[in-house]
């Protein structure tokens, strides 16, 4: 039994010191929400990197090597992100997609870093992501460089625009830093905020803050907040009575806002960082695919997603040409890999994108939209100039 | 603050107070007849607007197992049975399942003579099925019952206090007019009734109302099928205002329904209804610029109110002897 023992401890212990090997189909790692209530999120991620395991499986993987994604769920919070990540690495996962949320990346992504493997957060827009680490870069434009747009396009299409009523989810550190970007823009365009209302992201009874939008007599309102919180935020306003523009922020970019407010989103406008319209072959083909299933455009969670799972693809293929994947220890490939994507130029959904030396995002496009609404369920982002 | 202004509030607060009550009586119910919280009353509540939701309206989104199910093709504007009855049907089956959860999870370990905080913790449990259930079905989307389901009701109801608008949202008015209804309702059938005077006299001493002739396990069942369908009722109405925004959306409401049943006196019916209204207008009166702190407020106010009367507002002292 002794022995049975010392043997097994000599095994493991040998095993740890042995060099592994890529397993084939390369296994690329997916680490979202898909349970809490992050998962509406998480949810949409998921079905975007699928498509894309899909498509890439289709035109011959990695010169003819499948990839298969393994997914590991987040839930909705830290520890749960670290847990997913530390599974991933000890499944052999040659870099992973994720996480959801920008403060589970600030957790897990140090594990990632340490394990020298390469992460692409797909959806982490808060300031210092990339600079987690050497392995941590993102395929998510920070909020700073989108948000602007929105408010130069209200001022485009009502000029008179004087007065400004900002809200926010004061329990979410995205809307937090959000809001501050709108807020700057707002006083650089020489707008007058004259209101500013906090709310949580667990609010559904916006009453009083509506009461002061109405007594403040504004002309824009802007939102920071999440779909649920914010898709309440837009119905409350329209049913007591604004009539003006409102502007949304990034959380409320989801199509998941229509079954909120109904007809009462139509007008919002949302500056993006993806548009459905996005001429690209590679969107026109994702966005084909999506509505097939789907029965509707895809949203900016999915194709971010789509887009993680793209640039890993299109970097191990340019490593796969030099040199087999399967001839690769794990260590080095990801070591490689992480260098191959950083060095790289992509044309994904969101457009041709590509990395600076930290890992931070070069993205050219970006977009507003206008909610359209069909009905009291079903809508679109209409694509503004 | 201006009479214009006070009487927004307090339209705003007596609406979402009147949904506290009727949700925390169904905590309250179960407290008095067993002296434990159940704490799946949370889950009953999202359950029962999502089952309202399946039987008004009957599509569901691009995630779950019943992804993309349209039960009523065709049908415009959902299902051919209308809002009302499915609110009634929907709370019913929500109060099956509080009959369900006291079969399962309460009965074995009442009939062990186990600790109280077993059958609360194994509560717990059935809360965290039922949360992970229901996203299993329909995902995390966010469901809304749509805007017609009142009919042409117009979105917002005006009246004129001196020259300031006073606007309050027709869904505001319904539910207070709902909620109101059930109370009454209640208080009847408790008051008033056969079944009530059982479930008093079960709530005041099992043995003694076993000795009577009442069969103390058949209203316990009553009480957790009303508990249920007062759950499902209050979730529903809430959804109709805010939507159901995931399978989590009724864990606020639980933490609240405690406090309003911890501020009203645990047990106590009235109570129930006074903490839930106190807890509504507290909210609804925090001023417009520190109304991301509401909550803390409320809580803020139920630990000022215990620290004077530790049996809450209508509790009754415990008296011991020495």
């Amino acid at each position: 039994m002794k022995r049975a023992t010392l043997l097994a401890v000599t095994l493991g212990l040998f095993s740890f010191t042995v060099a592994q090997k890529v397993a084939t189909p390369i296994e690329i790692g997916v680490a979202v929400a898909q349970t809490s209530n992050v998962a509406l999120l998480g949810q949409e991620q998921v079905i975007g990197a699928r498509l894309a395991e899909k498509f890439f499986n289709n035109q011959g993987g990695i010169n003819g090597t499948p990839i298969k994604l393994v997914f590991q769920d987040t839930g909705g919070d830290e520890a749960g992100a670290i847990n997913a990540f530390q599974n991933l690495i000890r499944d052999g996962v040659v870099g992973i997609v994720g996480p959801t949320l920008s403060q589970h990346a600030f957790a897990a992504d140090p594990i990632a870093e340490r394990a020298k493997v390469p992460v692409l957060g797909p959806s982490n827009t808060a300031k210092g992501i990339p600079q987690i680490g050497d392995f941590i870069a993102r395929v998510s434009a920070p909020v700073a460089v989108v948000a602007p747009n929105a408010v130069k396009q209200a001022l485009k299409l009502d000029p008179d625009i004087k007065r400004v009523a900002v809200l926010y989810a004061q329990n979410d550190a995205f809307s937090v830093s959000e809001t501050g970007t709108f807020q700057e823009t707002a006083k650089a365009q020489k707008l007058d905020v004259v209101t500013v209302q906090k709310f949580q992201t667990t609010d559904t009874d916006f009453t009083t803050q509506v009461t002061a939008v109405l007594g403040a007599k504004v002309d824009l309102v802007i939102i920071s907040g999440l779909a649920a919180d914010g898709g309440n935020l837009v119905k409350q306003l329209r049913q007591l009575g604004y009539k003006g523009l409102i502007i949304g922020g990034n959380g409320l970019n989801t199509s998941n806002i229509f079954s909120v407010c109904g007809r009462d989103c139509d007008g919002i406008l949302i500056a993006q960082a993806y548009s459905p319209q996005q001429s690209g072959a590679i969107n026109q083909v994702f966005v084909k695919e999506y509505r097939a299933q789907y029965k509707k455009d895809p949203p900016q969670f999915a194709a971010q997603a789509y887009t993680g799972v793209q640039v890993f693809v299109e970097a191990l293929r340019k490593i796969d040409r030099k040199k087999k994947l399967n001839t690769w220890d794990l260590d080095d490939l990801r070591a490689e890999l992480n260098k191959a994507i950083l060095v790289g130029s992509y044309r994904t959904p969101l457009g041709v994108i590509s990395f600076d030396k930290e890992g931070e995002l070069n993205q050219k496009e970006f977009y507003v939209a206008q909610i359209k609404m069909k009905d009291a369920r079903n809508g679109s982002f209409v694509f503004l100039k | 603050m201006d009479f214009a202004q006070f009487l927004q509030n307090l339209l705003n607060g007596l609406s979402i107070g009147s949904v506290y009550a009727i949700f925390a009586l169904g905590y309250t119910l179960i407290f008095s007849i067993l002296g434990i919280i159940n704490f799946a009353h949370g889950a009953i509540f999202a359950l029962g607007a999502y089952l309202t939701f399946t039987l008004a309206v009957g599509e569901f989104g691009i995630n779950g197992i019943l992804k993309n199910v349209d039960l009523f093709p065709g049908v415009e504007g959902g299902s051919p049975i209308g809002f009302p009855l499915a609110l009634l049907l929907g709370s019913l089956l929500a109060g099956l399942l509080g009959v369900l959860i006291e079969r399962f999870a309460f009965r074995p370990l009442r009939a062990r003579g186990a600790d109280p905080l077993l059958a609360l913790v194994s509560s717990l449990g059935v809360a965290l099925v039922l949360v992970n259930l229901i996203q299993l079905l329909v995902g995390a989307e966010i469901y809304s019952f749509p805007s017609t389901i009142y009919g042409s009701l117009p979105p917002a109801v005006r009246f004129d206090v001196g020259d300031t608008p006073i606007v309050i949202r027709t869904v505001q008015v319904i539910i207070f007019v709902v909620s109101l209804v059930i109370l009454l309702l209640l208080g009847y059938v408790i008051g008033r009734t056969k079944i009530g005077k059982a479930l008093r006299a079960v709530a005041e001493n099992p043995a003694t109302a076993s000795l009577l002739g009442i069969s103390v396990d058949r209203y316990i069942l009553i009480t957790f099928f009303l508990s249920g369908f007062l759950g499902g009722l209050a979730g529903t109405l809430v959804s109709t205002s805010f939507g159901i925004s995931g399978p989590y959306f009724g864990v606020t409401y639980g933490l609240k329904g405690l406090a309003v049943i911890v501020l009203g006196g645990l047990g106590s019916i009235p109570g129930a209804v006074v903490g839930g209204l106190v807890i509504g207008l507290a909210e609804a009166f925090v001023p417009a610029q520190f109304s991301a702190y509401k909550e803390a407020v409320a809580f803020a106010i139920l630990f000022v109110i215990l620290l004077v009367r530790p049996q809450g507002l209508l509790g009754r002292a415990v008296i011991q002897k020495v």
